[in-house]
């Protein structure tokens, strides 16, 4: 329906009422094409998303084919029981340690038990002396003091060591759900061509595999694919978080405190405040060349952690934990000033008037009034600016990240390694079998990230809710 | 054109005569409230905001135990001059004050003078109600604490009541202290603000248009407790509301803004007087068109 104004002869200068009704069904077409254009945008930025995850999911699980070194049917009837009735899980506790030590080299098995016994009364590769000589040395290993193994673990030892499986070929998720005969075909294509020479054709057979499972998650890196995990980068990047946080929250909450409430608009400030704006679009490479020069090599004496002791330094150089977290502490910081000064800057000053008013001096206003409510924001930018560095790859490459490590990071001072560093690795390499740990490794990086977002989004609706 | 610059030059020398003859005339305006001694005086006080000039040669004493009004058309520097009666100006990184501004005789601009301590024993009541996000009864209690406050728990308790019954808010709030300040009408917040206020122990509170953002009831009762307040404290307020003035206050000071020569729009003083008096036989042409609503 239209609505029509009658004409005013007077208003000559004015367009006609009909001009106007003329104008209103364009700029109504106009509406609602850019209303589309936006819908089209935000649908092809979901599509990019969907991509990625299912990129991601895809290569994490699906089918596998795979090869045991040791049949463990066969290992089970050389035990002495039926194949048929008896699975190799359900062997005593006695009997896996006895495969183990028939199939363990000395020196590995001496390995496993230092890391933890296998009796708690009795040694198994070890001798007493020896034992009892290496636990009250300086520093025992954890076999001297920790629980004895259990039934479940040493059987994926045993697993690892005495079965061996070998992953030959492994296969996507959604085309092993959709056709799984393919891969069966693909597999015997394989053998026929000769690509599998050291297996015959019936030792293969087909499972799920689910790359991303808890153990992927506990255990160290490797370099069978089979048995890799990821808990060393884990750890790595647990510490690189918190020394990040330990850096850039006080420095930059600091700085933007003082910018925001004490700063005069001067010159130097101004100058100052432009230069932080810059910093946060600084690429992270230029961040990584930075550390390298400072804390790796300036600092070498702090960041191998020598100055702090007499004996032999914790690491040899410094491309340790606290050099990469102090580098990715700095990339951190313009992002955390700036989204602190928002933050600091939203709350009213109707607030701080009120608090100067009543004779409390600047920091008594700013400590108990201003930043109780701008610590929902504070928080979450600081948050979210933490979740970016963790996937940050480069700056960790140009500190010196070791990308292959199989000892959990030790102390600020170690070696180490992380998620993103892990996953870089692990795509490098040609067999299919690393791309699934990569992409893996992957869904456990960005659910790390998923639950520090969380973690801001919580924190910011708790302290919201306090302020009221 | 040059209407308006004889009316600046009336003006002009008509605060000329008052700032050099008043003092030597006491008690010849009004003899009831000339006898009050004064507990602020601004002499020739003049605030730039960079090089601005917001308002010029302000001289005005303010009585003990009286409710004095600035009044004026916007932009005419009264709040600009409530401001600076307990350097609140401070704050605005570009203001500066000239002249001198005298609390029961020493002149709070001088060196050495710390504003934190000028501000809480000259308290300030905002336009628009901004209670801290917090509960009643830290809204009161917070002020008194970074005082210095070292009292008991009870001690405290007693102090945030008293601030609250001299607000006139105690019985309205007196069940629900820990609930948040933003629970309270407006009326309310703004009398919570003057409680906040009265528990820092002030001797002036100055008030800048404090009832601009209420309905005429919380407004009425607002001007009740300032009635009630005038008995132990010296109020100085701000406001748009000329019958506010009229009613409440027991001087009133209008300003007026003019144009100068290179196109500042300056504030001046134009008269000072006890209230009845400038309502009723003001003594500028300017006040009498303003109060008359023929301007403004």
């Amino acid at each position: 329906m239209s609505v029509q104004a009658p004409e005013r002869p007077t208003q000559t200068s004015f367009p006609s009422e009909t001009e106007y009704a003329g104008q209103l069904g364009r700029r109504q077409r106009k509406a609602v094409a850019f209303k589309f254009f936006c819908l089209a945008m935000l649908t092809i930025a979901v599509l990019a998303l969907a991509t990625l995850l299912y990129t991601i999911i895809n290569d994490s699980f699906g089918l596998v084919a795979i090869v045991n070194q040791n049949d463990p049917d066969q290992v089970v009837a050389d035990l002495g029981y039926d194949p048929e009735t008896t699975t190799l899980q359900d062997v005593s506790y006695d009997e896996l340690v006895g495969l183990l030590q028939a199939n363990v080299s000395s020196g590995v098995g001496r390995r496993l038990e230092r890391d933890q016994r296998f009796y708690e009364d009795r040694l198994v590769f070890e001798d007493e002396a020896t034992w009892a000589e290496i636990c009250s040395s300086g520093e025992p290993p954890t076999g001297c003091t920790a629980a004895p193994r259990d039934h479940s673990n040493v059987y994926a030892l045993v697993l690892e060591r005495v079965v061996v499986p070998d992953v030959i070929a492994s296969y996507p998720l959604v085309p092993s759900l959709l056709n799984p005969e393919v891969f069966e075909e693909e597999v015997a294509a394989g053998f026929e061509a000769g690509r599998f020479p050291d297996y015959q054709p019936e030792q293969a057979f087909i499972e799920w595999r689910a790359w991303f499972n808890p153990t992927f998650l506990t255990t160290p890196q490797s370099s069978t694919p089979e048995v890799a995990g990821i808990r060393t980068a884990i750890l790595g990047s647990a510490w690189l978080v918190l020394i990040t946080i330990l850096f850039a929250v006080p420095v930059g909450v600091g700085a933007a405190i003082y910018l925001v409430e004490y700063a005069k608009p001067t010159r130097l400030n101004d100058f100052i405040q432009t230069n932080i704006n810059n910093l946060a679009g600084v690429p992270s490479i230029i961040y990584g060349m930075l550390g390298l020069a400072i804390f790796v090599r300036v600092l070498e004496p702090f960041t191998s952690g020598a100055m702090f002791t007499t004996g032999v330094p914790p690491s040899d150089n410094g491309r340790t934990i606290v050099a990469a977290g102090l580098t990715l502490g700095l990339l951190t910081l313009p992002v955390v000033i700036i989204s602190a000064q928002e933050a600091l800057k939203s709350v009213p000053d109707s607030l701080r008037h009120a608090g100067l008013a009543l004779g409390a001096t600047r920091w008594q206003t700013v400590r108990s009034q201003i930043i109780p409510v701008a610590l929902p924001g504070i928080l979450t930018g600081t948050i979210l600016a933490v979740a970016r560095a963790v996937g940050e790859t480069a700056p960790l490459i140009l500190v010196g990240a070791a990308s292959f490590i199989t000892t959990d990071p030790s102390g600020p001072f170690s070696k180490f390694t992380a998620l993103p560093i892990q996953i870089f690795q692990w795509t490098s390499f040609p067999q299919q079998e690393f791309h699934n740990l990569a992409a893996a490794a992957s869904v456990a990086l960005l659910l790390l990230l998923l639950t520090l977002n969380a973690v801001a989004v919580i924190l910011r609706n708790r302290y919201s809710r306090r302020a009221e | 054109m040059t209407n308006e610059t004889s009316t600046e030059n009336k003006i002009e020398s008509a605060i000329g005569e008052r700032m050099t003859t008043e003092p030597d005339r006491p008690g010849q305006a009004v003899p009831a409230t000339a006898e009050v001694p004064g507990v602020i005086e601004t002499k020739d006080m003049s605030v730039f905001y960079g090089d601005f000039l917001a308002v010029a040669n302000v001289s005005l004493n303010f009585g003990a135990n009286q409710i004095s009004a600035l009044i004026g058309p916007s932009g005419c520097g009264k709040s600009t001059v409530l401001r600076s009666l307990n350097r609140m100006n401070d704050l605005v990184a570009t203001a500066r004050t000239e002249g001198e501004v005298h609390y029961h005789g020493q002149n709070i601009y001088a060196e050495g003078v710390d504003p934190v301590e000028v501000r809480r024993t000259i308290g300030m009541v905002f336009q628009k109600p901004n209670p801290f996000p917090k509960s009643i009864f830290d809204n009161i209690a917070w002020g008194a604490k970074v005082n210095g406050f070292k009292g008991s728990k009870t001690d405290m308790a007693g102090l945030v009541q008293e601030a609250l019954e001299a607000a006139a808010l105690w019985d309205e709030v007196k069940d629900k202290l820990q609930e948040s300040g933003y629970s309270l009408s407006g009326g309310q917040q703004q009398r919570l603000c003057i409680a906040r206020a009265i528990a820092t122990k002030p001797d002036v509170i100055l008030m800048d248009e404090p009832c601009s953002a209420l309905d005429p009831i919380a407004t009425l009762r607002i001007e009740e407790l300032m009635m009630e307040l005038k008995e132990n404290y010296s109020i100085v307020i701000v406001t748009h509301n000329m019958q506010q003035a009229a009613r409440v206050s027991d001087k009133t000071a209008f300003f007026n803004v003019k144009l100068n020569d290179t196109g500042m729009r300056t504030g001046r003083l134009v008269e000072y007087s006890p209230t009845e008096q400038l309502f009723t036989s003001p003594k500028e042409k300017d006040t009498e068109d303003y109060i008359t609503g023929r301007f403004g």
